[in-house]
């Protein structure tokens, strides 16, 4: 495992390397941002102190190498916007993405669950076609309408909730429904198919004829069987919430890390914006090897002995099973391995 | 049977609930509070419309700074200006009058050395006593330092100012050359303690205002509370308490559902109702015309523009008639606005006759003008120009529709301005004149050199030096003859209104909105509805 995590630091150095220069680039071919920070009838004086001040006045090479020598001297820059430390302004938001993102995952998932399983022990039923009608709007509503309509319909005309902001426990409901439609959405739709495939499998047979409830067939063998893709679209979804929720945070007013990204690019704020890439894309890394680690609990296939080819096909395999049909009973991948059988 | 107890088991079982354990602290930390989060002080998380001890205020965007030298952006102004800091002296937005504040009187004999009078017995929300060496070295902070403070290249230029504290209570400021509106120039400086650092700015100022600053949660709210030691009356509410959303319709939504008291920035769009109140906010939106390309280069085809664009029917249509049609850059309250000058008449038929006089007078009038407009600068901005860019092709020109964000824009608004490959250059621009004074922005947009400006003439430039270091009425009538001749002689613009600005003010509290609410929200006017 230790082998696996340190290829895995490694191969990842080299995109996040790629990722930070790239921003650090074309941020600065967006244009000068003293015309932002200057009133505008600033003096030509007064520009080139700007620059100065702020290391404008140098070429872009100089710049990166002095950004990258701050950067290991844990230095992320200074916000040109608010005088503070960059690296404080997106340690301070992260968090705030980050409960958004984990609430809103954990829900979407239990919930995903539980109506993914009941609609497959039925294929093409009331209950599937019911919930497959639910999961595609769901998956399909966008956000910002789905939060103004939320805004207007449950803090408006029923008060029973804060319109946006961050205190109290209710101020979360909002945030929180309006981003659990798409990743819930998905996700049944995902469950469900893994759950009809794995429910057809020999395994299964081999469950009931032995006498096991329901409850255990679908809990216990099926279930984990099927947890796979789920854990793969799951795992994407998770990742586009920790990159920031950014409609969400800015129609709600919720000081996370996709409005900061967004606030310091339209003010060319660029320390705080590479501080902001540089955090999300470490998190994403991170979270991609607890994926990875989650797969290996769940396969036998990608574990690290199963090498990085037999990782990939796996996860490919998942991926595809992603766009099983809703309304279909016949799966389009072949099943997972049924571990929880032959441990069985 | 069903054995499950095999090692490989019972690893997996345990990752398991260390993973939803982990996930489940996540969100179990998530239900009490967002991270680095505390209750506001008289924020209060449920819907609520009673009145209470502390005022609510929503803005459009979080202060990047509370630097008193940088009051003059909007962003900071909003919050700092006279309620957490103090100027010496104040303008009154309503008459246009200076009056005083933490200066009590000022006099000059030349124009060049001004001497202030201040007021005793004002104390620092740190408790040390106001005195004539803070008011001096707020200045020299501002203007001479080093600092980079936008107030200062905003309303002071290059000009340095010599201050010197006579006494306790008085200081003598000296300016490079005549300058009569120099106690209007100082009535944008917030005094800070002389301690301030003078190498660095400050996020979170000293004031002598009627609010202290309490605390700044990053992200979430400002709070402050009614300072005991205030010199002044008293404000009505014991606290107030700033948040902000960027989307104008959730600021309404907090007026409506009593989660706010005052909200900034709106628009009708944003479902406001009977709580939105309306006031003149002294910003002029105008097309910039620059000279140097086909077919702006021949004065007939700016003045077709003028007569080509319908202002009656955008103002009535798109604005439901509160913004007024412009005639010029500043509108009424601001010296140097002339009452006589009339907007240009809405002549589709004569602006095409130019059009075509100035083509059959050899000018390319088929070329490409770029109409650059600023995305979501004010409300309907993408449909005035549309409207526009439709009028001015009735008229036979060729216009080109570009909608640029901030950063972009603002390369057109300010000198050296970018060579535009697509055609002649047409920018939208809305200029707000917060000073009360037409030199601040004729200096700007019409001489031959302003930051603003895309051309002029030697006979403006000379007739602005004029208005600029003339005096009271003199002064008046001045600037009357600058707007007038760049309406007959030179048409660098085609004026289209004068806006209107939008407050959400909650049944529960009552304030009347002036042209400097927008920028200078003064809370300690604010009381509670009777």
């Amino acid at each position: 495992m230790l082998t696996y995590l340190r290829k895995r630091i490694i191969s990842s150095a080299v995109p996040l390397l790629v990722v930070v220069v790239g921003v650090f680039a074309l941020a600065r071919m967006t244009g000068n941002p003293a015309a932002l920070y200057l009133p505008l009838n600033a003096t030509e004086a007064m520009r080139e102190d700007f620059a100065i001040r702020n290391g404008l006045d140098q070429p872009i090479w100089v710049q990166m190498a002095q950004y990258f020598g701050g950067v290991l001297r844990f230095d992320f820059g200074t916000s040109m916007r608010t005088g503070e430390s960059a690296a404080d302004m997106a340690l301070r938001a992260f968090p705030a993405t980050l409960q958004l993102a984990g609430t809103t995952m954990l829900i979407a998932i239990v919930l995903a669950v539980i109506v993914g399983s009941a609609a497959a022990l039925n294929p093409n039923g009331i209950l599937d076609r019911f919930s497959s009608f639910v999961s595609m709007t769901a998956a399909s509503i966008p956000d910002f309408w789905l939060a103004i309509v939320g805004i207007w319909v449950f803090a408006i005309t029923l008060g029973w909730v804060p319109t946006s902001g961050v205190l109290g426990a209710a101020a979360w409901v909002l945030p929180v429904a309006t981003l659990v439609m798409r990743p819930f959405g998905t996700l049944v739709q995902v469950v469900r198919g893994a759950m009809v495939s794995s429910l057809s499998e020999p395994y299964i047979k081999l469950a009931r004829s032995k006498g096991a409830t329901q409850y255990r067939v679908v809990g216990a063998h099926a279930l984990r069987n099927a947890a796979a893709p789920g854990l793969t679209v799951a795992g994407d979804l998770t990742v586009g919430l920790v990159n920031g929720a950014v409609v969400v945070e800015t129609i709600f007013g919720w000081p996370g890390i996709g409005k900061l990204m967004i606030d310091s690019i339209l003010q060319r704020d660029f320390a705080v914006l590479q501080a902001c890439v540089l955090l999300t894309a470490i998190a994403i890394f991170v979270l991609n090897i607890l994926i990875d680690i989650g797969y290996a609990l769940l396969d036998p296939r990608v574990r690290p002995s199963a090498g990085a080819r037999g990782r990939r096909k796996a996860r490919n395999e998942h991926r595809g099973q992603n766009n099983t049909p809703a309304t279909t009973g016949t799966p389009t991948t072949s099943a997972p391995v049924p571990t929880a059988a032959i441990d069985a | 049977m069903f054995n499950s107890n095999t090692p490989m088991q019972r690893a997996r079982r345990i990752s398991m609930a260390v993973a939803a354990g982990a996930l489940l602290s996540t969100t179990a930390l998530a239900g009490c509070s967002v991270a680095n989060s505390e209750d506001a002080a008289g924020g209060s998380a449920a819907p609520s419309a009673t009145v209470s001890d502390t005022l609510r205020v929503v803005l459009q965007q979080e202060p990047p700074t509370l630097e008193a030298c940088e009051s003059n952006l909007t962003s900071t102004g909003v919050v700092v200006r006279s309620t957490i800091t103090e100027p010496l002296i104040e303008r009154n937005p309503t008459s246009g009058e200076l009056e005083p504040k933490l200066a009590t009187e000022w006099s000059s004999d030349d124009d060049t050395t001004w001497t202030l009078k201040l007021r005793e017995g004002v104390k620092f929300h740190d408790g040390s006593d106001f005195t004539a060496e803070d008011a001096a070295a707020t200045i020299e902070r501002a203007v001479n330092s080093d600092l980079g403070c936008n107030v200062e290249g905003y309303v002071f230029g290059d000009d340095d100012l010599k201050v010197k504290a006579v006494n306790d209570t008085t200081i003598e400021v000296t300016a490079a050359k005549a300058d009569p509106i120099l106690p209007l120039r100082l009535s944008f400086l917030e005094v800070v303690p002389a301690e301030t650092s003078a190498t660095e700015k400050v996020r979170e100022p000293i004031g002598t205002g009627p609010y202290k600053l309490d605390k700044w949660d990053a992200g979430q709210s400002i709070n402050t509370s009614a300072f005991a030691d205030y010199w002044g009356e008293a404000p009505a509410f014991a606290k107030a308490n700033y948040q902000w959303r960027s989307e104008g319709s959730v600021r309404a939504a907090m007026i409506t559902s009593g989660e706010a008291d005052i909200a900034t920035g709106l628009s009708p769009e944003d479902n406001i109702g009977d709580l939105g109140v309306a006031y003149p906010n002294n910003e002029t939106v105008a097309l910039r015309m620059h000279n140097d390309k086909a077919p702006f280069t021949d004065i007939k085809i700016r003045q077709a523009v003028n007569y080509a664009i319908d202002k009656e029917s955008i103002v009535a249509s798109l604005y439901g008639g509160r913004d007024k049609v412009a005639s010029q850059l500043v509108p009424e309250g601001v010296v140097g606005h002339s009452d006589s000058l009339e907007a240009w008449p809405y002549d589709p038929e004569k602006a095409k006759s130019l059009v075509e006089e100035a083509k059959a007078a050899g000018v390319d009038t088929s070329a490409p003008i770029s109409l650059i407009v600023r995305t979501a600068q004010f409300p309907k901005i993408e449909e005035l120009g549309q409207v526009i860019q439709e009028q001015l092709s009735q008229a036979g020109l060729n216009v080109k529709l570009k909608m640029l964000e901030t950063s972009q824009h603002l390369t057109y608004q300010v000198r050296p301005f970018p060579t535009d490959d697509e055609g002649a250059i047409s920018l939208m621009i809305q200029h707000g004149n917060q000073a009360g004074d037409a030199a601040f922005t004729v200096d700007q947009y019409m001489t031959t050199k302003g930051a603003q400006s895309a051309f002029g003439t030697p006979e403006l430039d000379k007739l602005i030096e004029e208005a600029d270091a003339s005096s009271e009425a003199d002064r008046q009538a001045a600037f009357e003859k600058v707007f007038q001749y760049q309406n007959d002689n030179v048409v660098q613009f085609a004026h289209i209104s004068h806006q209107t600005g939008m407050l959400g003010i909650a049944s529960t509290v009552s304030y009347e909105p002036n042209s400097s609410s927008g920028d200078e929200l003064r809370l300690a006017e604010v009381t509670a509805a009777k």
